[in-house]
């Protein structure tokens, strides 16, 4: 019999396969593999993207030259423009915005072959420092209501580039799967006067059960209610509405359970692509207005193919339970 | 500059990246197909290959799980929910779960092995339509469900299994699904605030503007919609208000054929084949004694969703519900309105 589990905080159903549940070797997915060519995110072809906004690099060096080891630059074929007004219009039935926003892109390493799982500590701190810069910044424009930083990893996670780069998207709107959870916690908190996700993460180390790796400052599980096979969301121990707040030992924190995961999920699924996103409080609001969120990582392995139901229904149906999706990441030996 | 606009159902915003959209022929979708099948479960001579039918629109003389149907409907044998048990409900600390109850059929629409709807006749794809609504008129009497979602995907990056033989499938679910939930949502909320239904003003306006219609053809309309989060979706509505697909009269079902024939053959014409998924948004099973869902008679609207899947659905758009749709409708409506079929 499987098993359909409601998802604590925005309310998703999912149909989780208790029964039969898919092993590893059973997953059929589209591995990423490096076709080369020129690399507009490597050494010596800084030229070939658009002026850098801000770098981490050697005291000696130029920007929009070598020497760098994590690099900002702007998208250069942006989802949304950083010039304009935020104009709102109606058509009839119709509501419609013009597309200010930001959309930068991090290069996480000027090492074109290596995934976050192959890097050293000291460089995964610094390109998440550099997320928490940029997203610092971006907040003081006043124009944007939500900071979304996000990694496509592979092409079959929708990357366009292969090499390891994340992408910034500043918006002018809080999205609707946000607001979603920022609804469902804020309905929690009125309730219980508990943060949902304190107490989930408290019933994930107190069960065991979904739990795949523990630091100083974070915990990772595969969630009661995944919505795919592996899924793995990356919480802070510590109540933080917003990631760009994050201390030092954080960070360093941050980095180690990061390495450790991808390093987990490439040893069971070789050449996997993934996707992980940063869910974070809406910004240019009042900070108290979000203390009952917590900030966290959602990271999804592109093992499945998403079909018409699970878009058309929003239901979906997961071949692997979280348990023993859990116990396989747990039992790798790294 | 890209455009950001609104859902007027769901409230969701989608960016519609007019700079750096592609032009329609610069999709190039590349499938990875696997390896043909040897023996095909769903062709006529093989019906002892799959679970015994549920349903079949066959010739008399014929006999059930033998040949001579046009149509036929069989459970799943994979699955994703099971007839047989109760719901259970239960909390597991602050959790909730229920057992995995419901109906999973697989509706075969052709006894040849054709692939794509598309190449059906439309009093083949009529017939298939009569399958479906026969088929939740059934599952309505089980109490235990609450929405029965009919669906299909065509083609191995659809989410389409190794066998090219035309299907659909049906599952019904013991609570309601949450996009669907959240469009009966939308609609109800826009129906308190203006009095009408959100989907006739949408039909009345695109009528109107001409700019996202496909096809006006016998009471069915085509269109690419306003916020679309992906190239070429198509929607296809009833003009005729109605929230209820199974209330489709019988003398309609052709029409409704024709229509989707058209849209699917266009698809089929100018995007090259594509893989695609469609799936009918209909109002759930309105029990008398559960009286939720109002004024749900007048404020939902049946319909067909279209989605050829030509692009990959990245982090952001899992993670925000927010996508961003390289190609303006506007232009997917014309280039689709072009394409002759």
């Amino acid at each position: 019999m499987s098993e359909l589990r409601r998802e604590p905080i925005v309310g998703r159903w999912v149909i989780v396969d208790t029964e039969h549940p898919s092993k590893p070797a059973e997953f059929e997915y589209e591995p990423s593999i490096f076709k080369e060519g020129v690399c507009p995110f490597c050494y010596g072809n800084e030229s070939m993207t658009p002026p850098e906004i801000e770098a981490i690099r050697h005291p000696d060096t130029s920007p929009n030259s070598s020497g760098w080891q994590v690099r900002v630059v702007a998208n250069k074929f942006p989802a949304l423009q950083i010039e304009g007004d935020l104009v709102r219009s109606g058509i009839g039935v119709y509501d419609m915005s013009t597309g200010v926003g930001a959309h930068e892109v991090v290069i996480e390493t000027p090492y074109h072959h290596k995934d976050i799982s192959e890097l050293q500590q000291s460089e995964i701190e610094n390109f998440i420092t550099m997320y928490c810069r940029r997203a610092q910044d971006l907040s003081k424009d006043k124009r944007f209501k939500y900071i979304l930083i996000f990694k496509n990893y592979g092409a079959a996670a929708g990357a366009s580039l292969e090499h390891a780069h994340a992408q910034i998207i500043a918006l002018p709107m809080v999205p609707k799967n946000v607001q979603e959870e920022l609804k469902g916690a804020q309905g929690y908190f009125e309730f219980r006067e508990r943060c949902i996700f304190c107490d989930i993460i408290r019933q994930e180390m107190s069960d065991n059960s979904r739990l795949v790796a523990e630091n100083d400052g974070f915990v990772s599980f595969c969630p009661f209610v995944s919505r795919f096979p592996f899924e793995i969301w990356i919480v802070p121990k510590r109540h933080n509405s917003f990631f760009c707040k994050i201390g030092y030992s954080d960070v360093v924190s941050l980095a180690a359970i990061l390495k450790d995961n991808i390093a987990r999920i490439k040893k069971l699924f070789p050449n996997v692509s993934y996707n992980f996103l940063i869910h974070s409080s809406p910004i240019n609001g009042l900070d108290s207005e979000y203390e009952w969120y917590h900030w966290h990582i959602e990271f999804i392995p592109r093992l499945t193919r998403v079909a018409g139901f699970e878009w058309g229904s929003g239901f979906y149906a997961v071949s692997t339970p979280p348990e023993a999706s859990a116990q396989f990441l747990r039992e790798v030996v790294l | 500059m890209p455009e950001l606009r609104k859902d007027p159902i769901l409230g969701r915003w989608v960016i519609i990246a007019t700079e750096r959209s592609r032009r329609p022929d610069e999709y190039v979708i590349k499938t990875v197909l696997p390896p043909k099948e040897s023996l095909c479960p769903f062709c006529e001579g093989h019906e002892g290959h799959t679970p015994a039918e549920i349903y079949a629109l066959r010739s008399r003389s014929s006999q059930p799980n033998g040949p001579g149907w046009e149509v036929r409907v069989v459970p799943s044998i994979s699955p994703f929910l099971r007839i047989e048990g109760e719901l259970e409900r239960r909390g597991i600390g602050l959790y909730d779960a229920m057992n995995g109850i419901g109906a999973h059929e697989i509706v075969i629409e052709t006894s040849q092995h054709i692939a794509n709807m598309a190449d059906l006749p439309e009093s083949q794809i009529a017939k298939v339509i009569s399958c479906y609504i026969e088929r939740i008129k059934d599952l309505e009497k089980d109490i235990r469900f609450k929405y029965v979602l009919v669906f299909k995907n065509y083609g191995w990056s659809a989410g389409a299994g190794r066998i090219r033989h035309a299907r659909s499938q049906l599952i019904a679910t013991p609570v309601n699904p949450k996009r669907v939930k959240e469009e009966l949502v939308g609609a109800r909320q826009y129906y308190e605030y203006h009095e009408r239904c959100v989907f006739c003003d949408i039909i009345r306006q695109e009528l109107e503007t001409k700019q996202r219609l496909v096809l006006d053809i016998d009471g069915f309309i085509a269109i690419t919609p306003f916020a679309s989060r992906f190239p070429f979706e198509v929607w296809i509505l009833p003009k005729k208000h109605s929230c209820d697909f199974v209330s489709l009269e019988s003398n309609r079902l052709l029409d409704l054929g024709r229509i989707i024939k058209k849209i699917l053959l266009k698809l089929k014409k100018g995007l090259d084949d594509p893989p695609y998924n469609y799936i009918i948004h209909t109002s759930p099973f309105r029990r008398p004694k559960l009286g939720y869902w109002k004024t749900i008679d007048y404020d939902y609207h049946w319909h067909i969703e279209i989605i050829p899947r030509l692009t990959r659905v990245a982090g952001f758009e899992w993670g925000t519900g927010f996508y961003i749709c390289p190609l303006p409708p506007e232009e997917a409506a014309s280039f689709l309105r072009e394409v002759e079929v």
